[in-house]
């Protein structure tokens, strides 16, 4: 009976030993992410401001030039998409606010590029680049606010201004789970992906906390029969 | 704890009440046309780009500098990609007379000259424009081949914004069938006007 309560406290040691390890491991991954996006939203906004610059750097009324709207959407609009993310990336790196903030503003980053490329195509990729990269949190539920961020955008302006996303006046109400479409489904594949990287975490947080427990086990038996043989000698 | 929460909770508040108008601002400058005067119905007799008889003819207004004419010569690409035996196109750029020579060397002006089909002219102090009444960068106007007017308007959905629009979509309706909904669409862009311009022509209801 002793020996059973024994192995079962042991069994449950480990249990809680892996859930520590997989659970710090979760967080050191979910912070560095944090923090990575902070640079990657600076980054961006420099880059947003670059490109207004070169691109449109001058709205023109015959031959006079004033500077352009993206010039200063790029400066302002892009400081404020950063600010909130950022500042939460930097204090509080790892709380689930901050992951799904930076989603939301990753995707606006996205809509502001598109702005500012003047709706090229291939600026639309940002959206699907930033999905693979919100992906390191490995955390599906940030692909999903992520998600509803696009599609919410879309449903809006398909209802306010529709030419600005479909090109045409009246498109038909489901026109933009066309678009959404797409982005669920890199976010299926991505979500299947994160979840099998949590149970290899998981995997490796259980084989981890087994050797430890073993080891540890060891080292006391190894102790007890030091302690035996010098009592001996 | 609930007073740092309650921070970040303000700040988020603040944050969302000033990317919804930053963004409602972006979009309304982007959908606000410019000016429209309404082409002449017929092909101006005094105006010196040649007219072709055997197909329709298209003539799109820029201004060199302006940035967002780059999405209306894109979008003439693509259109002269579709339909460029059934079309004939002309590009016709601003140079007012007292501005530098970076106005000729333009990357608008080398993007519409490699556009198949379509052949770039300078409009000296905006005097071809004016004929055409067009006021506004990417004003494109369509004649067909007996000089009656077919289509004026601009060819993008927005601001110097790629992409499907209705004055394309007509345009190609135009072209195919010979009939669209409407025979306008609203111009983004720059605008042409400037000191030196001459004043637009009156519309003429005859020929």
């Amino acid at each position: 009976m002793k020996t059973e309560s024994t192995a079962d406290l042991a069994a449950q040691a480990i249990v809680l030993r892996a859930e520590e390890r997989f659970q710090a491991h979760r967080m050191e991954i979910v912070t560095w992410t944090d923090r990575f996006f902070a640079r990657l939203m600076v980054g961006e906004w420099l880059f947003a401001i670059a490109l207004a610059l070169f691109f449109s750097p001058y709205a023109w009324e015959g031959k006079t030039r004033t500077v352009h709207v993206h010039v200063w959407a790029a400066v302002f609009l892009g400081a404020a998409i950063c600010a909130f993310p950022v500042a939460l990336a930097i204090r509080r790196a790892g709380w689930v606010v901050t992951r799904h903030v930076i989603a939301a503003a990753q995707m606006l980053w996205s809509a502001l590029f598109i702005h500012l490329t003047g709706g090229r195509i291939e600026t639309h990729f940002h959206v699907f680049g930033s999905l693979g990269i919100l992906a390191f949190y490995r955390d599906w539920p940030v692909l999903a606010t992520a998600t509803l961020f696009v599609a919410g955008d879309h449903l809006i302006r398909g209802l306010v201004w529709p030419e600005s996303v479909y090109g045409i006046a009246s498109p038909e109400w489901w026109r933009f789970l066309e678009h959404v479409f797409w982005v669920a489904f890199s976010v299926v594949f991505l979500a299947m992906s994160c979840r099998r990287s949590l149970k290899e975490m998981r995997l490796i947080a259980e084989r981890g906390a087994h050797i430890e427990a073993l080891s540890e086990a060891e080292w006391r038996r190894s102790s007890v029969l030091e302690r035996v043989a010098k009592v001996s000698a | 704890m609930r007073t740092e929460w309650n921070g970040w909770l303000a700040f988020g508040v603040v944050w969302a009440l000033t990317l919804a108008p930053g963004f409602t601002l972006l979009w309304k400058y982007k959908a606000r046309p410019g000016e429209a005067e309404g082409a002449p119905p017929f092909w101006p007799a005094e105006s010196r780009i040649p007219r072709r008889e055997d197909r329709a003819t298209l003539v799109l207004f820029a201004h060199p500098q302006c940035p967002c004419t780059r999405a209306s010569v894109a979008e003439l690409a693509r259109l002269m990609a579709q339909l460029d035996d059934r079309l004939r196109a002309w590009v016709v750029i601003l140079r007012p007379s007292d501005v530098g020579a970076e106005w000729d060397g333009s990357d608008l002006w080398q993007r519409a000259a490699e556009i198949p089909g379509v052949t770039v002219v300078r409009d000296g102090d905006g005097v071809e424009s004016s004929r055409f009444r067009a006021s506004t960068s990417g004003a494109t106007v369509l004649y067909d081949t007996s000089g009656r007017l077919l289509f004026s308007g601009g060819i993008t959905s927005a601001r110097g914004h790629e992409g499907d629009s209705a004055g394309l979509e007509r345009i190609r309706s135009l072209i195919r069938t010979g009939k669209a909904d409407r025979s306008d669409a609203p111009v983004f862009g720059c605008s042409l006007r400037h000191a030196g311009r001459p004043s637009p022509a009156p519309l003429e209801e005859t020929r």
